[in-house]
């Protein structure tokens, strides 16, 4: 249903005046970034908020500095300008590709990056509302796409409760580089590994992240990684542009000579949140990359993949997108 | 003519100087918004609105319980006006997910979508099929249940002996799933009242079948009734008859004293609208060993709604594919829980040519021959379900212009055979089509002023395909006036009577007849038959300021009372069978595709696609129709595909960014050729149809082409990644 529920708005200047409208605010006051997500979910009636905090009038949000050793980012930057940004271009060629590779040049001129970490699923049955069952919408109600049609949906960290993948690529990328988020609440500033910022549904699929109602991602930061140049973020879809992954990888390698000496793999569109291929990662070192070593990688990442009725594909397109990707970073080491 | 004329309204729609039906604002307006059933099959037992007329600004609320000022408009293809027979809000019933239990009209449209999504209502659900294959479907032979002579089975021969005599035989089936036009420009409609006359402004492909509908469900004089539609954001069979949501706005309004503007949402669209309904085919060919065809059997199960028999109509054009001698062709309705399904571009012959195509492939391969030799070695001049010649057929020149633009001398017969250096696996396929040509009675009315404007009234709807164009062309053509000079009216039916506009007669109706008129207006003013004309000049000459005439055109054929049923509101199709002939529109179309190499994904990398659509009318709109229907085809095959959960029925995919149409990204490298010969009998100026064609064909040609690249027969749409893996 298109509606919009009305709801009361604030556009602060400062971070601490942001941080206190939400803390002030209670229950239903929610931060807007881009709008691309919020914006989109409150005219279907999912998102339902009593207030909006827009967060676009404070400048200290929307600072970029990638000439140092760690890039940071901050959390109000646009997507489509931190995507042409020549550091990441160049060094982080995975990063970069994640942001170009998302969703349509207009949406990433909207969308902002920390927005962007906490985008949220395309699982139909979660986005039609009435008269789907879906526990992250409606706690309890129950899981109609695992029964559905679940072609899209999740093959890692899927629960009974919940197999809703997380749709973005961004942080798939930073996952995979280790990156930090800052976060300022009440009180004060708190940093945390992107790693620890998902969350997997187990029972409750409606808390999808860590942070606390009152606090605002602020800005995102990469530290320093041999992984980055030889990297790349491979995104497999239903079609060459403006679609969700049905599969992709970020992959960085540091190769010394012919062996890989450190391996970056994290995973999209297929788990319920960004997915790090550890195991992966290890049968890796201090092997070559070749054609067989990449596909056993791939295989690896998705040793603990749960089928569901029709997306058990991805499980195969999985494993190839991992090592096509490992292949494409490969090369890139020689360059 | 020396330069092809540009789209004569593209500057016009660039500035968003055009408008559409939604654009229109009367003062006072109130917003439209509806509430839907979440339901699959049942019964609405209790409606609360309490919550919704609470909402500020909310000033009515119509639920079934206000039924009694509605009646059915009919179905369309029933002799009714609209799209199906089931009329929301007239009862209880709910016969799919998605169908209307209440309209909120407010003074704002959010206020109205706020409190139409708090409508609450109770159900008694009942058990649902959705699918071809679902328990609960009702089959029915076609034949039997729509009356003889529409839609009928093909018999031609003794198919099944043949086929069983035959020393190399194809036996396979094919799946197409539901799919939706998804025209850009939502479902609208603008709905006013001045004392007891209605004037509706809405986008539709048939202003007759809005006007004659609604008089039927207001109960008033269809003189009373007024519909403008000059432009539709696109309209591929979506808008060809009366929708559900125009009366519920035209009731509002009479309601409310104030005019009511209801714009349908995406989601709601993929409900409230017909759709592709899924078909499942199996064909069997038989033919001798070098691949001449002596039987063709072509089956048929297509999904109907449960209160409407939408006609199947695929063996049509597949039994006039080729020169086979012995063809059957029978047709099954499956009746399932959805709203009526209806036309979508080439709504029949898509799914058959996919169909019927990938089988002559097949059949290729299986008596070695080139798949564009065997199609030539079977083509034929007559039509062999009525033994009358076609009207014009260059199938063969298509087939053979296409080939040598296309390079296809060098493709290698082998699949898997052509490979690029990495490894990427090269696929060179192709497949003809053929849509009916038709044609439908018209009035083209056509005055001259002394400051040199040609003013044309016609029947016709523009929807993008560039019927404007068209016209502004012929006048252009005939008189040698300058372009900026022709103004067009078409789409209003105060103007003339306005006929459905589809099945690729647009063109081919409206031109005849502004051809007749400017003959009329020729006689008028004494002048020569031919040639460029001085307006002012032969005004002047009979002392005139101005002269309007009138023509009216009929089909090859088709008796006077054509224009009586035209005038009337209903419908007068004729062809593609014609008391001397049959018309075809052909095309051919040779489709490279490019598998990459673990991963599997298919890009379309280089379309060739040669038309026969007799005379091209407008040179730049005819090439932009072309490449829009292979970019469908690429579509169709590869991309969309509605989806349905059987549990809730409905269609879950219902937005842009889930129902997957192609992006410029997907579309490749597409040349556009024509034949470019006359058609010396379908109509004066030598135009078959061509939206339609252009389509047809597409997807076999991708789904030979991925064969001759993996060695994988794809028999269902759409091919995904997981079909190729």
């Amino acid at each position: 249903m298109l509606t919009t529920r009305p709801f009361t708005y604030a556009a602060p200047t400062t971070i601490a005046d942001a941080v206190a409208l939400i803390d002030t605010g209670g229950p239903g006051t929610k931060f807007l970034a881009g709008g691309t997500t919020l914006y989109d979910l409150m005219k279907l009636g999912v998102e339902t908020p009593a207030a909006v905090v827009d967060l676009g009038r404070i400048p200290e949000l929307a600072i970029v500095d990638t000439t140092g050793d760690q890039l940071v980012i901050g959390a109000g930057a646009r997507m489509c300008d931190v995507a042409e940004d020549p550091v990441l271009l160049h060094d982080y060629p995975a990063l970069a590709e994640s942001l170009s590779l998302a969703a349509s040049q207009q949406l990433r001129t909207m969308a902002t990056v920390g927005g962007n970490l906490l985008q949220r699923t395309r699982c139909a049955y979660f986005r039609a509302g009435a008269p789907f069952a879906c526990n992250k919408r409606d706690p309890g109600s129950g899981c109609a796409a695992r029964e559905g049609i679940d072609r899209v949906h999740a093959v890692l960290g899927v629960s009974d409760s919940c197999i809703a993948t997380y749709a973005g690529d961004w942080a798939v990328a930073l996952l995979a580089f280790d990156a930090l988020v800052d976060v300022v609440g009440p009180g004060g500033e708190r940093t945390l590994p992107v790693a620890d910022l998902h969350r997997e549904p187990g029972d409750t699929p409606q808390i999808e992240h860590t942070l606390a109602p009152n606090e605002l991602i602020v800005r995102i930061r990469v530290p320093p990684t041999d992984t980055g140049r030889a990297s790349t973020y491979l995104k497999i879809r239903d079609r060459e542009s403006y679609a969700f992954a049905l599969a992709s990888a970020a992959v960085g390698l540091a190769v010394d000579g012919d062996v890989v000496r450190n391996a970056r793999i994290a995973l999209g569109g297929v788990a319920t949140r960004p997915w790090r291929a550890r195991a992966a990662e290890e049968s890796l070192i201090d092997a070559p990359v070749t054609a067989d070593t990449a596909r056993r990688a791939g295989r690896i990442a998705f040793a603990d993949a749960r089928p569901g009725r029709h997306n058990g594909y991805k499980i195969e397109l999985g494993a190839r997108t991992v090592a096509n990707a490992l292949l494409i970073a490969a090369q890139r080491s020689v360059r | 003519m020396s330069q092809p004329l540009a789209r004569v309204d593209a500057f016009d729609k660039v500035m968003g100087a055009v408008q559409f039906g939604a654009d229109r604002v009367p003062p006072g307006l109130a917003h439209g918004a509806l509430a839907v059933a979440t339901i699959g099959r049942g019964r609405v037992v209790r409606i609360d609105t309490s919550a919704a007329e609470a909402v500020p600004g909310v000033r009515l609320v119509l639920t079934p319980r206000d039924g009694g000022e509605l009646a059915s408009a009919g179905f369309v293809m029933a002799g009714g006006h609209g799209f199906q027979s089931l009329q929301p809000l007239t009862d209880d019933h709910v016969a799919y997910r998605g169908q209307p239990i209440a309209l909120v009209v407010a003074d704002t449209p959010h206020a109205a979508a706020e409190a139409a999504a708090l409508v609450q209502a109770e159900y008694e659900a009942e058990p649902l099929s959705v699918d071809l294959d679902a328990d609960g479907v009702e089959v029915l032979d076609q034949a039997a249940v729509i009356p003889a002579g529409f839609f009928p089975d093909v018999d031609v021969g003794d198919a099944d002996a043949a086929f069983a005599r035959s020393p190399v035989r194809v036996d396979s089936v094919f799946d197409c799933p539901p799919q939706h036009a998804c025209p850009m420009e939502l479902m609208a409609a603008v709905a006013e009242w001045n004392g007891d006359t209605l004037t509706v402004h809405e986008a539709t492909q048939n202003a007759n079948a809005v006007r004659f509908g609604l008089a039927t469900q207001l109960g008033i004089d269809v003189e009373r009734v007024r519909v403008l539609s000059p432009y539709a954001g696109g309209g591929f069979g979506n808008r060809n008859s009366l929708q559900a949501h125009t009366c519920l706005a035209a009731v509002a309004a009479r309601r409310l004293g104030r005019p009511v503007k209801l714009v349908v949402p995406r989601s709601q669209m993929f409900h409230d609208a017909s759709f592709r309904p899924a078909s499942r085919h199996r064909v069997r060919l038989g033919a001798t060993v070098d691949g001449r065809l002596q039987a063709a059997i072509h089956e048929v199960d297509q999904q109907t709604s449960r209160h409407d028999l939408f006609p199947a109509n695929y063996v049509e054009m597949t039994s006039r594919l080729y020169g086979i001698p012995n063809f059957r062709g029978h047709q099954r309705l499956v009746r399932t829980d959805v709203q009526t399904p209806g036309y979508m571009r080439a709504p029949h012959e898509h799914p058959a040519a996919f169909a019927f195509e990938c089988a002559i492939d097949e059949l290729a391969y299986a008596t070695g021959r080139d798949p564009v030799d065997l199609r030539l070695a079977n083509d034929t001049g007559t039509d062999p379900v009525s033994g009358r010649p076609f009207s014009s057929r260059h199938l063969a020149a298509c087939l053979r212009r296409g080939a040598e633009r296309f390079g296809w001398a060098n493709r290698t017969l082998e699949p898997g055979s052509m490979r690029l250096a990495d490894g990427t696996l090269v696929g060179w396929g192709v497949a003809a089509g053929a849509y009916p040509g038709s044609a439908v009675p018209t009035v083209a009315r056509l005055r001259a002023d002394d400051d040199g404007t040609v003013s044309v009234q016609v029947g016709g709807h523009e929807m993008g395909q560039g019927i404007r164009t068209a016209i502004v062309e012929t006048v252009v053509r005939d008189l040698g006036v300058a372009a900026d000079s022709v103004r067009v009216d078409v789409g209003d039916t105060a103007a003339v009577p306005q006929h459905l506009t589809a099945g690729s007669w647009g063109t081919a109706s409206a031109l005849p007849a502004v051809h007749d008129a400017l003959q009329e207006l020729r006689r008028s003013l004494d002048l020569p038959p031919t040639g460029a004309v001085d307006l002012r000049a032969a005004l002047a000459a009979i002392g005139r300021a101005d002269i309007e005439v009138q023509a009216e055109t009929r089909a090859p054929g088709q008796p006077p009372e054509a224009i009586d049923r035209l005038r009337r509101g209903a419908m007068a199709i004729a062809g593609p069978e014609f008391p001397t002939f049959t018309a075809f529109s052909f095309v051919a179309h040779f489709v490279e595709v490019r598998v990459e190499p673990t991963i599997h994904r298919i890009h379309v990398s280089r379309v060739v696609s040669v038309v026969d659509c007799g005379r091209v009318a407008s040179p730049v709109t005819a090439a932009s129709q072309v490449g829009g229907g292979v970019i469908w085809g690429i579509g169709a095959c590869l991309r969309e595909g509605s989806e349905v959960d059987p549990r809730y029925g409905g269609f879950l995919n219902a937005d842009l960014a889930e129902y997957l149409i192609p992006v410029n990204a997907d579309v490749p490298r597409i040349e556009v050729d024509f034949v470019d010969e006359p058609d010396p009998h379908l109509n004066a100026l030598g135009v078959k149809g061509l939206g339609e064609v252009a389509m047809v064909g597409v997807a076999p040609a991708i789904a030979n082409a991925v064969f001759h690249a993996t060695g994988q027969r794809q028999r269902r749409l759409p091919i995904r990644l997981e079909n190729v893996l």
